[in-house]
């Protein structure tokens, strides 16, 4: 699975830094929702789709912004069930839920933003506090359907945290997630 | 010879007449007077009336992470507020809830501190011990923190608290004080 997502994730990002060169500059808006999908590889425990919702508030001019975002996806593994038949956590499903600061240097250009910050990874009803690091980058499409406030987004995140497992030492792992979305600004 | 010694004369003579039209000239006396300055209103004024807040935080209680919302009334110098919030344990998540009375020590501007006091309800959720159940507790907090403001309807808030429960022991059969201590950094959204 991860061989296949490889090439696409790359493909998508090629696409949106394409597009954000030829994007134009967009009206100063204060807020944005986005609904984004794509996937997340849980450390060990398999790679899912993966989809939710981002808030921003951006200030100065969207060259920094605040995010807050609720995602969800699954811990489904097919090494765990079907070769080890184990089962690590009570449920499959994993939700994340971050609170983030970022700053976007130049959102009008093709430099992607950077964003820091933290997040609650449940795995399964197991939540852990995690730090976030990711970047990503906003296209404004300004006209799109003869409105100015749409536009898609492309993120990546690197959720770090201690886990445990079955009782083990607790080691850090680093789940990644990548998601392509569409956003509305208003 | 003759026609440009008159162009000459005439000349002289219009130079003579502007040069007298011009030291008849006074300078007018008028005081030019700098633009009064305007007052400026303050960026936030809890005095203009009842406001809204809602403020998403996150933080650490112990070496323990948290992520919460608080919802509040402002009433000029007294604000209420209702908090929840969940505390990540390696064993168990704490979700404190609490009503809170906060003095804001400043009540215009774009810094206003602020000392907060407060009571509620503890619930602690065991997430990996099998046959726990939760447990509920009362508690109280007290604390203080300040909330600055970027724009009109936005700011940034930091806070500590000191939370207080007693937790019974059945093996002992007493009560124990527990203390927790919690740091919080969030942003805050005030709608008027």
């Amino acid at each position: 699975m991860n061989r296949q997502c490889c090439p696409r994730i790359t493909g998508l990002m090629i696409l949106v830094f394409a597009a954000s060169l030829g994007a134009a500059a967009q009206p100063r808006f204060e807020h944005s929702l986005s609904a984004a999908g794509g996937m997340y590889a849980a450390s060990g425990l398999g790679t899912n789709f993966y989809y939710g919702a981002r808030y921003n508030y951006y200030v100065l001019g969207g060259r920094y912004f605040f995010e807050a975002a609720l995602c969800t996806g699954s811990l489904q593994s097919t090494v765990l069930s079907s070769v080890s038949k184990a089962q690590l956590f009570a449920s499959e499903r994993l939700t994340t839920y971050e609170f983030g600061f970022a700053v976007d240097a130049n959102p009008a250009g093709a430099v992607p933003f950077l964003i820091f910050g933290v997040a609650g990874v449940n795995q399964g009803g197991e939540t852990s506090f995690a730090g976030v690091i990711g970047f990503g980058k906003r296209v404004p499409l300004p006209g799109l359907f003869g409105v100015n406030g749409i536009g898609v987004r492309f993120d990546a995140r690197d959720h770090i945290f201690s886990q445990r497992l079955n009782n083990s030492d607790p080691f850090i792992v680093h789940n990644l997630g990548a998601t392509f979305g569409l956003q509305v600004y208003f | 010879m003759s026609l440009s010694s008159k162009s000459l004369y005439r000349a002289i003579a219009l130079a003579a007449a502007l040069s007298a039209g011009i030291t008849g000239l006074r300078a007018q006396a008028t005081d030019i007077k700098p633009p009064a300055k305007v007052a400026q209103p303050p960026l936030v004024d809890f005095g203009e009336g009842v406001t809204f807040e809602i403020s998403p935080h996150t933080g650490l209680m112990g070496s323990s992470g948290t992520f919460g919302l608080k919802m509040l009334m402002n009433y000029s110098s007294l604000s209420l507020e209702i908090a929840g919030e969940q505390v990540i344990g390696r064993t168990a998540n704490l979700y404190p809830i609490s009503l809170n009375a906060i003095l804001n020590l400043s009540t215009r501007g774009r810094l206003l501190p602020y000392g907060s006091v407060g009571a509620g309800l503890f619930l602690t959720v065991p997430t990996n011990a099998l046959g726990a159940e939760t447990v509920s507790t009362l508690g109280i907090n007290f604390g203080g923190g300040a909330r600055y403001y970027i724009t009109r309807s936005f700011g940034i808030r930091l806070e500590g608290k000191q939370y207080i429960t007693s937790v019974s022991s059945d093996r002992d059969l007493k009560d124990e004080l527990l203390f927790f201590q919690e740091v919080s950094l969030g942003v805050t959204f005030l709608f008027r």
